[in-house]
């Protein structure tokens, strides 16, 4: 695996912190996630693969140990908020040095998440994945009601622009470490993260010449404004979804759709859908009514049926179980994706039976015991209150 | 920059392709689009790139573009299976045993499973969103769900998916000195991106994703993260999920709104704290924090809680955003913006002659042959 060797320490955060260190992990690396000890349970549930090293950085042999773990690592992932990682003594200036101080680390990856743009008016401020979405632009854009958009859960922030967009920064910065042979800060914020994903219906946006996104909220190709592109309720409240942008599949969508209806539907309708008037936006109300009493007629999965095997971009929305089920391999949880084809791993790894928590600390004995830490090292912790004693024995 | 000195073959399609040659091209890499001649394009995501227009039905045309890609060190194909097969440029051509480059990383970028029943199927991404199952759980209407225009599956789970592992197929060359292919599938990568929802709702006993679409944490169920509209018609998000978070906005929501309303019995009477954890008086509070919003204007209450943490914040129109971040380091590359279309063909000669090494009779040749576009 690509990431094999490499090793990270992922501090323990929210969303887009776990993220990242999830798909470094799927890709091979060592993962550790610092967690605060004395906790009971951690609600994170992207930890596939990873182990946790609950030590506290405030009590001094606490930040000496921490100090040791990231000095042998080569990657950091740093979720808090702008300042904090330098109050424990652990920000950039530690590992890689400055202005002829040399660092513990000058290979290391320091990438940092915040939410909000780390030099602007809102660096300080707390804030979520929807507030993000909200100073990109992007969430004035999206489709919902009349009067406000709907925001598609803390995907586009959280997890696009963020542990994504961070993953992918610290690649290249480990590519450039080839040859350079030295690391560097990453700095990822979710604002810009979410526009950098958001770019083609942007540039759009503010291009207006291209058409593609030139008329309000809701009424473009691509926000529910054509009815080729949207979804429809069938006969037993589930749904389908049509995609059929180019006229090539509009035409085999609309054959197809109304040789499936019932016989007298068109003559009560009395009008029907012509392949020409496809862009015609004055057709659209007419199309999308259509379209709508028609999917009505019959259920989901025999719309399914009718459209399967044809170019009519027409599929059926499944539910998570459903879509699980879809899963070649069997396993209900999402697979790392993509596979890398020359290299089939020999047994692939059954996710569904990895559990989907990691309780903080499992592995603080075996990772310090790792670092080379004797026992009257490990006891003082203990004593100090850097770590939990007996917890790791679990 | 990270990439310098590397060569990107981009085929010229849909969305998710363009957009990793993007970013890649971003981060130094040089990235020249392949366009049939003739043809017209909408693609706004062709900065730094370059175009060279061949034409894949003349032979010649067909060994420009192999020799083109047996130079170059990834390759990016749009096309349903098959395509690049019947055209004499698969992977083996390049990756096998007596390969042409063997040190090529060959990305595929298809929509639906390469294996499943919707294989030869044609689709966008709101069918594989669809297929996903995260479709399914995205809040709407009550009667439906709402799509994020083509940003789940075009954008994260098919273009920035696949930009990721282009460039660990890229770290893995620089030990093993050897390529390979990368398959994604835009079903497969809006999954991987979605994992965490996708994995709270397979397993209910997290509480996160256990309600009805809608009525959890995350989807609009809950007051304290959700979007209102303010006087003048704009909006605002609100996101105060921990504790003490919705207690700063609570205090100071409280504090700036009109005495009658504040002080009426119904809202005198409201358990506004306790309520945060209450999903069931969560209906009355979405009530009242709609009704308080709706009395001033959003830049008035983005005044009011800048600098908190009260975690309520406008929402910006792209224009307004762009002006926000204009004085703020920007994620990307120095390379200037131009004008956002890149004319099909627009550098065929200059990537022929120049880097290719084509003379300039073997260029005309290709042009008399219709195996390349005149730009």
């Amino acid at each position: 695996m690509a990431l094999k060797g490499i090793k990270v320490v992922e501090f323990a955060g929210l969303a887009p912190g776990p993220f990242a260190g999830l798909v470094l992990a799927d890709n091979g690396a060592t993962v550790f996630r610092i967690d605060k000890p004395f906790q009971s349970s951690s609600s994170d549930i992207l930890c596939r693969n990873k182990r946790s090293l609950a030590i506290n950085p405030k009590i001094p042999s606490g930040l000496d140990v921490l100090k040791k773990v990231v000095a042998s690592s080569d990657v950091l992932i740093d979720p808090f908020r702008p300042g904090v990682m330098e109050r424990l003594g652990l920000g950039p200036v530690v590992f890689l040095g400055e202005n002829g101080k040399v660092g513990l680390n000058e290979k290391l990856i320091y990438a940092r998440i915040v939410g909000f743009p780390r030099t602007g008016s809102h660096k300080d401020m707390a804030g979520h994945d929807i507030n993000y979405l909200a100073l990109s632009g992007i969430l004035s854009m999206l489709p919902g009601s009349h009067n406000r958009p709907t925001f598609p859960l803390n995907l586009l922030a959280d997890f696009a622009g963020g542990g994504l967009l961070c993953t992918l920064g610290i690649i290249l910065a480990l590519f450039e470490r080839n040859s350079s042979g030295r690391g560097q800060v990453v700095n990822v914020d979710m604002v810009s993260g979410a526009r950098y994903v958001s770019s083609f219906p942007l540039m759009h946006f503010l291009n207006p010449s291209t058409g593609t996104f030139a008329a309000k909220r809701g009424g473009n190709l691509l926000d529910g404004g054509a009815p080729f592109y949207n979804i429809y309720t069938c006969k037993d409240g589930a749904f389908m979804s049509v995609g059929c942008l180019e006229p090539q599949f509009f035409n085999t969508f609309i054959e197809h759709f109304i040789k499936a209806l019932p016989s007298d539907f068109k003559q009560r309708y009395g009008w029907v859908p012509n392949s020409s008037t496809q862009f015609d936006r004055n057709t659209w109300p007419e199309l999308k009514n259509f379209l709508e009493l028609g999917f009505h007629t019959r259920t989901r999965d025999e719309w399914t049926a009718v459209f399967m095997d044809t170019d009519a971009c027409a599929v059926p929305i499944l539910t998570p179980e459903e879509a699980s089920q879809m899963e070649e391999s069997g396993q209900s949880v999402p697979l790392p994706h993509p596979r890398i084809l020359s290299k089939m791993n020999g047994a692939a790894q059954v996710i569904d039976l990895v559990p989907i928590e990691l309780p903080p600390g499992k592995h603080t004995e075996e990772i310090l015991q790792e670092l080379g830490l004797t026992d009257t090292e490990y006891q003082r912790l203990v004593q100090d209150g850097a770590i939990e004693g007996t917890r790791s024995k679990l | 920059m990270a990439l310098k000195g590397k060569k990107v073959i981009e085929f010229a399609g849909l969305a998710p392709a363009p957009f990793a040659g993007l970013v890649l091209s971003d981060n130094g890499a040089s990235v020249v689009r392949v366009d049939r001649p003739s043809a017209s394009t909408l693609d706004v995501l062709c900065r730094g790139k370059r175009s060279v227009a061949i034409n894949s039905k003349i032979p010649s045309g067909r060994e420009l573009l192999k020799r083109l890609i047996a130079s170059s060190d990834v390759l990016i194909d749009p096309f349903r299976p098959g395509v690049m097969e019947r055209l004499g440029l698969g992977p083996d051509v390049f990756l096998g045993s007596s390969g042409l480059n063997q040190r090529l990383v060959y990305a595929r970028i298809i929509g639906f499973p390469r294996t499943g029943p919707y294989k030869n199927m044609a689709g966008h991404d709101l069918n594989y969103l669809a297929l996903s199952g995260i479709l399914s759980m995205l809040p709407g209407s009550t009667d439906k769900p709402s799509f994020p225009l083509n940003l789940l599956a075009d954008f994260a789970g098919g273009g920035m998916h696949s930009v990721t592992k282009i460039l660990l197929a890229l770290l893995e060359r620089n030990e093993n000195n050897q390529g390979q292919v990368i398959d994604v599938d835009m079903v497969s990568g809006t999954r991987y991106v979605s994992t965490s929802p996708l994995i709270h709702r397979l397993n209910p006993f997290t509480g996160r994703f256990a309600a009805e679409r809608g009525a959890n944490l995350l989807d609009g169920g809950a007051p304290f993260y959700n979007i209102y509209a303010c006087r003048d018609g704009g909006l605002l998000t609100l996101a105060c999920i921990e504790p003490h978070f919705f207690k700063i906005f609570i205090g100071r929501f409280l504090e700036v709104l009109p005495e009658y309303l504040v002080l009426s019995d119904e809202w005198r009477e409201f358990p506004f704290i306790a309520a945060q954890a209450d999903r069931k008086l969560w209906l009355k509070l979405k009530q009242l924090l709609t009704s308080g919003f709706s009395l001033r204007t959003r830049n008035e209450w983005a005044d009011i809680f800048f600098g908190t943490d009260a975690c309520c914040v406008p929402v910006l129109t792209p224009e307004e955003a762009a002006l926000k971040l204009s004085s703020c380091t920007a994620l990307v590359s120095d390379k200037e913006a131009g004008s956002c279309l890149l004319n099909p063909g627009r550098h065929t000669r200059e990537v022929l002659t120049v880097e290719l090494g084509l003379t300039e009779n073997e260029y005309e040749k290709l042009v008399d042959e219709g195996a390349i576009g005149q730009c």
